[in-house]
């Protein structure tokens, strides 16, 4: 199986590199440290629980709106597409995948060797992190709910997967070393910041054209489902309201962050019966096609390129 | 069956690649044709010599061979696999030594070899190959980083030979060699001949070659100018001299090159070099002299392998070829 071993030689490249030391050290000051600052210093005894840190709860006192689950999946996909854009078109610009093709591994075998490769360097350390948090929180005293934490844990490693996933799609697309950084950061932008920004005005722009072509316009629940409905293509956002699902009723899940307004425009409307387009397993859905998708793209330009 | 076989292939490379670059407009100066109308074929069992001069489109064949970069148009076939549909089967029993290839710094001459051992699904001793062509287990247990561009050479060969390949395929082997590493990679070529498998390997050197090859293609600005056998080209060489000819006044070059029997024509200096056969000689003589100029004096050579080698590939405009590679 020479995907297997593509993948074995990958991760055992970046073994020596040190990356995957550097990233474990980094996840556990991350989220081992900051669940033993939390449970250890601030809220030290009884009455904490896992929820406190890693739920959609707003942050100790309830002071600032923080998501820890937001913050973490910004970490992680960076650091996942930092992992993986230089996968392949590294390899190209020195040469090394002359040598790796010239052995009988198939173009596919190399794009998905990667994809595994890379993977298991982000998630391992990620886990390291998390392994570390748990024991924070039992040491401290504080009451593990093991379903929701092992459900975030699993998460945030689809999420990790989903961002490596476009990582070695942008590597696989680009034709120079530079090209692939500045996709990371492009993409990483898009994500991180212009999503919003489209979800909020596409409904605002469907309204304009229709109140142009004087049609009535679009109702206050509607335009809140349709950015909503964007919103959730993001795998941050996706991301984000699954792992407060583990914490709390799927109708809270998706209007979590949401305003004031937005709740009252919708919040009966999904009580009643939310839409099977946010139901959990719907967004799931969108989640693991970040997955799977860019991959799938990412060979089909790689296979046909010269190399 | 052959080897490899090659029919009516062409590759034009557009310079099309990138993101801006496809906005803008590519006209054809933008298109370099690297390889050209080529239709030739390697046997089975022999040692094919590759020749020709930087950019004349022998890595890009070679590249085509190995699915790399994939023909404009015309097929190849390798051991009787498309090279490009079913390119795996054909790496499974080929060895490799690329042009243009980089080995991983990070990891040892060793993990290399054993990766290609494990690729290829075969079971030989990594250290049997390593010390085949001269990497001592010193060198093997180093990161292939600190290698210098002979041992890279060497090991990129030591993988190549993992699984005992029906057909090896060498791009420029003695490239950072020094002469008794060139020896070594003669005799390496030498030992897998014997054993049964085809040799494939380009060179620009032709002293590489003749010691090793049954038989040769010359390849010039993407096209196949000459192939033969060593000793056809022998026989060409014993049949062809070399004429120089001390001229007063100005000779009519144009009318000597269209004798027959005269393959080259170049001058030197007040003289004249003329590739000829033996018995064109006199024709010659009397054709610089019917132009209106006076021979003072002349000498016979006999041409080297090299000097037919040279003939055919260093044309008036090879100097400002762009080398093509991919």
């Amino acid at each position: 199986m020479t995907l297997e071993s593509v993948a074995r030689k990958d991760f055992r490249d970046a073994l020596r590199s040190r990356w995957l030391l550097g990233l474990t050290l980094f996840f556990a000051l991350l989220i081992g440290g900051s669940a033993a600052l939390f449970y250890g210093v601030l809220l030290s005894g009884a009455g904490a629980n896992s929820e406190t840190l890693f739920g959609l709860s707003t942050a100790p006192g309830g002071l600032f709106n923080f998501s820890y689950a937001g913050m973490l999946g910004f970490v992680l996909a960076l650091i996942a597409l930092v992992t993986a854009h230089g996968s392949l078109i590294d390899e190209r610009e020195s040469g090394t995948i002359k040598l790796l093709l010239s052995l009988p591994n198939s173009r596919r075998d190399v794009v998905f060797g990667k994809l595994v490769g890379r993977t298991l360097v982000v998630i391992i350390s990620m886990l390291v992190g998390f392994v570390l948090a748990l024991f924070a929180m039992l040491f401290t005293g504080g009451q593990v709910m093991f379903a929701s934490y092992a459900g975030q844990v699993a998460l945030s490693g689809l999420l990790a997967t989903a961002f490596v996933s476009i990582g070695i799609w942008l590597s696989a697309t680009s034709t120079s070393q530079r090209q692939a950084l500045f996709g990371t950061v492009g993409l990483y932008f898009i994500f991180a910041v212009l999503w919003s920004t489209v979800a909020t005005g596409v409904p605002r722009l469907v309204n304009w054209v229709v109140e142009q072509l004087g049609l009535t316009a679009l109702t206050a629940p509607q335009v809140v489902q349709m950015r909503l409905f964007i919103k959730y293509l993001n795998p941050l956002r996706a991301y984000e309201t699954l792992v407060a699902e583990l914490y709390g009723p799927a109708v809270a899940a998706r209007l979590f962050k949401a305003g004031l307004g937005e709740r009252l425009a919708i919040q009966s409307t999904f009580q009643e019966s939310l839409p099977f387009y946010f139901s959990g397993p719907f967004i799931l859905a969108i989640l693991l096609a970040w997955i799977v998708v860019p991959p799938l793209l990412g060979y089909r330009a790689f296979k046909k390129t010269d190399l | 069956m052959a080897a490899i076989e090659l029919n009516g292939v062409t590759k034009r490379f557009e310079d099309d690649e990138g993101l801006l670059d496809s906005v803008r407009s590519s006209s054809d100066a933008d298109a370099v044709t690297a390889v050209d109308d080529l239709s030739f074929s390697v046997a089975e069992g022999e040692v094919f010599g590759f020749l020709g001069p930087n950019g004349a489109g022998k890595s890009t064949t070679i590249n085509m061979l190995l699915d790399f970069v994939r023909p404009t148009s015309g097929s190849v076939r390798v051991l009787g696999h498309d090279a490009q549909a079913e390119s795996v089967a054909v790496r499974r029993r080929t060895g490799v030594l690329p042009e243009g290839y980089d080995v991983y710094d990070r990891l040892t001459g060793r993990e290399h070899v054993e990766f290609a051992i494990e690729s290829k699904e075969a079971d030989d001793d990594p250290d049997e190959l390593l010390s085949r062509v001269g990497l001592d287990p010193d060198e093997a247990d180093r990161r292939a980083g600190g290698y210098s561009k002979g041992m890279s050479q060497r090991l990129a060969l030591a993988m190549a030979l993992a699984g005992s390949p029906d057909l090896l395929i060498l791009d420029e082997p003695s490239s950072g060699l020094d002469p008794a590493g060139a020896r070594e990679m003669r005799d390496i070529v030498r030992t897998e001949a014997d054993r049964g498998a085809t040799v494939f390997f380009s060179s620009h050197v032709l002293a590489q070659v003749e010691a090793v090859c049954d038989r040769v293609g010359i390849m010039r600005d993407g096209r196949l100018i000459a192939e033969d056998t060593i000793e056809g080209l022998r026989d060409r060489v014993d049949a062809e001299a070399v004429l120089r000819i001390d001229v007063d006044g100005d000779a009519d070059l144009d009318a000597v090159r269209a004798l027959d029997g005269v393959s080259s024509v170049e001058t030197d200096g007040d003289g004249l070099v003329v590739g000829c056969t033996d018995d064109a000689k006199s024709r010659v003589i009397e054709a610089v002299e019917a132009g209106g100029a006076t021979v003072a004096d002349f000498e016979t050579d006999s041409a080297s392998l090299e000097d037919i080698f040279l003939a055919y590939t260093e044309g008036d405009d090879s100097a400002d070829e762009p080398e093509v590679t991919a």
